[in-house]
């Protein structure tokens, strides 16, 4: 018997139904809740909120504080995506297509940072800058970042390109192109879903990445997440709901991206 | 004088030579010493099971496999330090492999805008090309919307608009279904023969083998192990080996008495005559299961043996009825399975059980001294 909506008694589908809607609603409410204190007039995060404003929003874009960090999570994301993809991408090639020992090992080794916790991560490269003296720096925030972007940008794109269709390749090649030129003209644009998507990723973990950041920030300069981070410690003013609520914005913007890439592509080549 | 140059012109010339070529992988021999002559302008087909070297062979030819030794010549001149996009040489694979995010038109040009040639030439080019292929409607389409054969033609298009000399075909149509597949295949026959181009072919499928090609090289464990045109192949077998690989066949297996007579269950039976043969020597005999007839006792009482005939006596096992065929399985007395097929029209009247009479002409069984026994059940077509 296969566990078809339609083959379910009434019963179990409405169930299945509410439980479904019940989990949604635990990862959702807290997203919701945030957004909607952004909005609320009361100066204690009090839900519900009495009124409507905007005034927490005039706040966050009139403050230089709030828009350095902004600006600052901004450049550090773009560049660390850059970064990803640039290492990624060799790197995903060498993993699927070389033929050499210990080429699991090393997979297991650039997946590594995905199971380290990452605070451990994070010391480590905390001491690392702070004996090379970069900590603060704009280079120390997005070495570090790329370290934990890149398993999942070179998982992303080893997934495409295994999905790649070599001797389309081949025929590229025989077709009068160098090994060089059948990659940019023809695996490039082949594995690009995978590039796209590892690329969102980088910037993803780049953009909301905390622990790193807090070790890594300096007075002057500081992510959006570590400023809400040190700003709470301070005050509780909505002006962090309005960060939470554009940093989930951008965050949703780029999934919202990416899901559409991912359904044009899949419209282009049905197999 | 004349007659000499005139000769010289009709000799087919030759385009591409291996020579001993070797492909090793650690201990195995994917490719194990081949040599071969390719004739400019013909349609070889390289046909075997997967895993006899046949694929490794032309993706050595393409440039994507490095022989471990030998040489492979083209005019003359080696081509084995030559990277495959600087051969010249144009490649249909199994899968198309048509670059997904170009359109028809697109995919076609692109081997004349790598070569960097004038928009006006290309577009020349790949007008004719559409043309050739039938495909004029769909240039703008991308190869996602169209269909098995039509994605193949494009494929064969983009190979053959840079002119290259030679084609290679890997199991071009293997993805297709028969009967596109064989409207194809008449396809490529007919411009295999407008375009005067050398083509190397790659299949398994022994009925798509003799259907294109002018000569067939039949692969076996890295080896070549018959080269001939399909014709001699079917009807001459070079040995055991091709005559079981290539349709059907029964084996017997005799003993020599002389050069032209050998016996077979205790029964003397005339054979071919083969210079050689040791009194006593184990032969084997192979007969197509067409080339023999089964006749009921009374027809064979009615119809004496002709001279150059044989005749065994055995039972009937099974009778198949088959369409355009009939096939007769039979038992000899000594226990030995044949086949025996008619064409329906012919007419073979037998029952299960029945005592049959299996002649066949000396002049059609063919004689080997040396065999394996793997040799002797090479399903057809099967791998």
């Amino acid at each position: 018997m296969l566990l078809t909506p339609n083959a379910m008694s009434p019963r179990l589908r409405w169930g299945l139904y509410s439980v479904t809607g019940l989990i949604a609603l635990f990862l959702l409410l807290p997203i919701v809740f945030i957004v909607l204190l952004s909005f609320g007039s009361s100066q204690w995060l009090v839900f519900p909120p009495p009124g409507w404003t905007l005034k927490w929003y005039q706040q966050f874009f009139n403050n230089p504080e709030w828009m350095a960090a902004a600006f600052a999570s901004l450049k550090v994301a773009v560049l660390t995506t850059i970064f990803a993809v640039a290492l990624g991408l060799p790197t995903a090639f060498a993993l699927v297509r070389g033929r050499f020992p210990g080429r699991d090992m090393l997979y297991g080794i650039f997946t590594l940072p995905m199971i380290v916790p990452l605070v451990i991560i994070a010391v480590a490269v905390y001491a690392l800058f702070l004996k090379l003296g970069y900590t603060g720096t704009l280079f120390s925030f997005v070495v570090s970042h790329v370290i934990v972007a890149l398993p999942f940008t070179i998982i992303s794109i080893i997934n495409s390109l295994k999905l790649f269709d070599q001797s389309i390749e081949d025929a590229a090649v025989i077709c009068g192109a160098s090994r060089i030129q059948a990659v940019f003209k023809v695996t490039f644009p082949g594995i690009r879903p995978g590039m796209v998507a590892g690329a969102l990723f980088a910037f993803l973990v780049s953009w909301d990445e905390v622990v790193l950041s807090v070790m890594m920030a300096s007075p002057n300069l500081q992510t959006l997440p570590v400023k809400m981070w040190t700003t709470l410690r301070q005050d509780l003013t909505p002006v962090i709901a309005v960060a939470s609520t554009l940093l989930i914005a951008l965050s949703v913007l780029v999934m919202f991206i990416a899901a559409t890439l991912r359904r044009r592509n899949e419209a282009r080549m049905p197999s | 004088m004349s007659a000499v140059i005139k000769d010289v012109a009709q000799q087919p010339q030759t385009l591409v030579c291996l020579r001993n070529l070797n492909k090793h992988y650690g201990d195995f021999a994917a490719v194990d010493n081949i040599s071969l002559d390719i004739q400019d302008g013909e349609f070889l087909t390289f046909l075997g099971s997967s895993g006899s070297g046949k694929s490794t062979t032309l993706s050595m030819l393409a440039g994507f496999e490095t022989p471990s030794s030998g040489e492979i010549l083209v005019s003359g001149k080696s081509l084995v330090n030559v990277p495959p996009h600087k051969r010249d040489i144009g490649m249909v694979f199994q899968r198309y492999s048509l670059f997904p995010h170009l359109s028809v038109r697109d995919n076609i040009a692109f081997p004349l805008a790598i070569r960097k040639l004038a928009a006006a030439e290309r577009n020349k080019r790949v007008d004719a090309m559409l043309k050739l292929v039938q495909l004029d409607q769909f240039a703008h389409r991308r190869p996602s919307q169209l269909s098995g054969g039509q994605q193949q033609r494009v494929a064969i298009a983009r190979a053959l608009v840079y002119e290259p000399r030679i084609l290679l075909m890997d199991e071009p149509l293997g993805a297709l279904d028969k009967k596109l597949r064989e409207d194809l295949q008449d396809e490529l026959r007919q411009l295999h023969r407008r375009l005067g181009i050398t083509i190397v072919y790659v299949t398994h499928d022994q009925e798509e083998a003799m259907r294109l090609s002018q000569r067939i090289a039949i692969f076996s464990h890295g080896k070549i192990v018959g080269l001939g045109s399909g014709y001699d192949l079917y009807q001459n077998p070079p040995n055991a080996f091709v005559a079981s690989f290539l349709g059907n066949s029964n084996f017997l297996r005799l003993k020599a008495q002389g050069n032209a007579v050998a016996t077979f269950e205790g029964q003397l039976l005339s054979i071919r005559l083969t210079a050689g043969l040791q009194t006593g020597q184990d032969t084997l005999l192979m007969i197509r299961p067409e080339k023999a007839q089964a006749l009921s006792v009374e027809q064979a009482a009615a119809q004496p043996l002709q001279t150059g005939w044989n005749e065994v006596s055995a039972k009937v096992g099974e009778v198949l009825f088959l369409g355009e065929s009939q096939t007769c399985a039979v038992l000899t007395q000594g226990g030995t399975a044949m086949t025996v097929k008619a064409l329906s029209a012919a007419g073979m009247p037998l029952k299960t059980g029945e005592q049959v009479r299996v002649r066949w002409a000396t002049a059609d069984a063919c004689v080997y001294t040396q065999w394996a026994e793997s040799d002797l059940n090479k399903a057809a077509g099967a791998h």
